[in-house]
């Protein structure tokens, strides 16, 4: 029966698709020997806004973003702060031309991320789970 | 100050900057040609293009005082466009230097460019900050970015609260210090350095460059709040060009230019903001406190609530700014004393209603009511002020703004 398999089809679609979003969970990685081990929401926050440079441990932290191209990034800020490009976009260039302070290094990719992450002691960015390799620690898992 | 004429503007502070910005060129590209891996140039920019028109004749609308004259009822896109690059240098992980140029209306009627910011920037640690060169004063919260319309949700900075502060620079350093108590913040910075530009009174101008300008402030932040208190001070160089007015009108000139004499006399400046901002809310609430020196102004106080939400792309928003000064006691002084010290009077609230799109990748369009409702002696803020009764002190002012960053 055509319509059966039809139905079928885009069930197992829907499915897949489902396990796919599962699957696309971010997360906070840090480079392995900064010595950190967990994150708050809140210390993640201040670290990505530049209102803080440093671990609690006293290494520099050095986060990298992703450029506003990548999905990641939006997906990123969206969990972490409920808020879309056009409000951190508006809030760096409030930082950049005020002159306090640049924004962070923007990554293409994820392999860019991890890239730069593991260049830098301080080095932390954010990743889909499944690209967290045992280079990096995961601090910290954004909610859904 | 509607009387009388003369006085060229002097042009110190320009020419100032001109050499300013040549050395900065100069020492940076040297700086680029011996680039090394740390050395990374960028260039960035912003701008806005403004119109706005008001419902009365009777005066003009200004975005502050550093402007010389203004909006009335016809659409006019001077006062609220600009257009700025910055350039900056990261020398080495802690070094590094900005250039920042802006073109806009200015206190002598041009659109001359001016080196807003050129400093060097040291970090000795992740937590210190030291800058050195020209550099952009935050007397009050969110002061050293009032041009950069993309990066707030009005049209413009609510001008009950900034009216006031016609100061945007300085040359001299500041220091920031910033302390993590767990998950939140607390930040520290002082400021001090000399103040580099004119103000304008009707068709002259008031030097104000080169007196001496200092300030500290304290941030604490958690979470989505934000908190900031602050004091500034400016103490004025020079008396106000109103010399030849009191010449021609004062009985006794000397006495009336000591008695309303700005020269050393110091304005104080405090603030106090609070900011919530949390997924698509945004809560802004400023006050401030600013106690005059000079006979020639009025202490004032004012402040402003403002509230935004983000739904989709686009954020309506709403607030209430105010402002109020303490009339001096005139009573036993010369007619032209009073009369200019009349002109310094403020008590005035503004309603404002907008809407700000984010309609692409950096680009916003605005458009924003502010209905100004005040004394009719609430003539400070504003540019060629009516012969007295004229003007009701109540206008409404409609403007639209493009902002981008890039």
């Amino acid at each position: 029966m055509p319509l059966r398999r039809l139905i079928l089809l885009c069930l197992t679609i829907w499915l897949l698709m489902q396990a796919g979003a599962a699957h696309a969970q971010l997360v906070v990685v840090v480079n392995a020997r900064s010595g950190v081990a967990a994150m708050s929401r809140n210390e993640v926050i201040n670290v990505f806004f530049g209102r803080t440079r440093q671990f609690f441990n006293g290494v520099e932290a050095q986060p990298v973003d992703m450029a506003d191209s990548h999905p990641d990034r939006a997906r990123f800020y969206s969990a972490l702060v409920g808020k879309e490009l056009s409000e951190v976009n508006a809030y760096w260039s409030r930082q950049l031309f005020s002159g306090r302070q640049q924004p962070p290094v923007k990554a293409a990719s994820p392999e860019d991320v991890m890239r730069l992450v593991l260049s830098q002691p301080g080095g932390i960015g954010f990743v889909e789970l499944a690209k967290a390799d045992a280079r990096v620690r995961v601090v910290y898992e954004l909610p859904k | 100050m509607q009387f009388a004429r003369m006085m060229k503007g002097r042009r110190r502070g320009g020419a100032f900057g001109r050499l300013l910005g040549a050395c900065c060129l100069l020492a940076l590209s040297s700086l680029v040609v011996a680039s090394d891996d740390y050395s990374a140039f960028s260039l960035q920019g912003f701008g806005t293009f403004g119109m706005a028109r008001t419902t009365s004749d009777q005066l003009e609308f200004v975005r502050d005082l550093s402007q010389p004259s203004g909006v009335r009822k016809h659409w006019d896109g001077r006062n609220d466009s600009v257009f700025g690059l910055q350039g900056s240098w990261q020398i080495d992980p802690r070094l590094s230097a900005v250039v920042q140029a802006t073109v806009k209306y200015r206190y002598d009627h041009t659109y001359n460019p001016e080196v807003a910011w050129a400093y060097l920037r040291y970090e000795p640690t992740p937590s210190t900050t030291l800058r050195l060169g020209r550099l952009g004063t935050d007397f009050f919260m969110m002061a050293d970015s009032r041009w950069v319309g993309y990066s707030y949700l009005t049209v413009r900075p609510p001008g009950d609260y900034f009216w006031y502060l016609p100061f945007y620079s300085i040359n001299g350093g500041d220091a920031a210090y910033a302390l993590s108590l767990g998950e939140s913040l607390v930040r520290f910075k002082a400021f001090y350095g000399l103040s580099n530009g004119q103000i304008p009174l009707a068709d002259r101008q008031w030097d104000i460059d080169g007196s001496p300008m200092t300030g500290a402030s304290v941030e604490y932040q958690y979470a989505a709040w934000q908190i900031r208190a602050s004091y500034a001070n400016i103490t004025f160089k020079n008396d106000l060009p109103i010399g030849d007015i009191l010449q021609a009108y004062s009985p006794d000139p000397a006495a009336s230019s000591r008695y309303l004499a700005s020269h050393d006399r110091r304005s104080d400046y405090y603030s106090l903001g609070v900011v919530y901002d949390q997924g698509p809310l945004q809560v802004q609430l400023m006050l401030n406190r600013i106690e005059q020196g000079s006979n020639s102004f009025e202490s004032s106080e004012g402040g402003y609530l403002l509230a935004g939400y983000r739904i989709g792309q686009v954020k309506p928003y709403l607030g209430y700014s105010w402002i109020r000064s303490v009339q001096r006691n005139t009573a036993g002084r010369q007619v032209i004393e009073a009369k200019i010290m009349a002109d310094a009077h403020v008590d005035q609230a503004t309603r404002i209603v907008g809407l700000r799109w984010d309609l692409a990748r950096n680009m916003a369009l605005k458009a924003q009511w502010d209905g100004i409702r005040g004394e009719p002696t609430s003539i400070f803020p504003y540019r060629n002020d009516p012969a007295s009764g004229r003007w009701s002190g109540r206008m409404d002012v409609y403007t639209v703004t493009f902002d981008f960053i890039f």
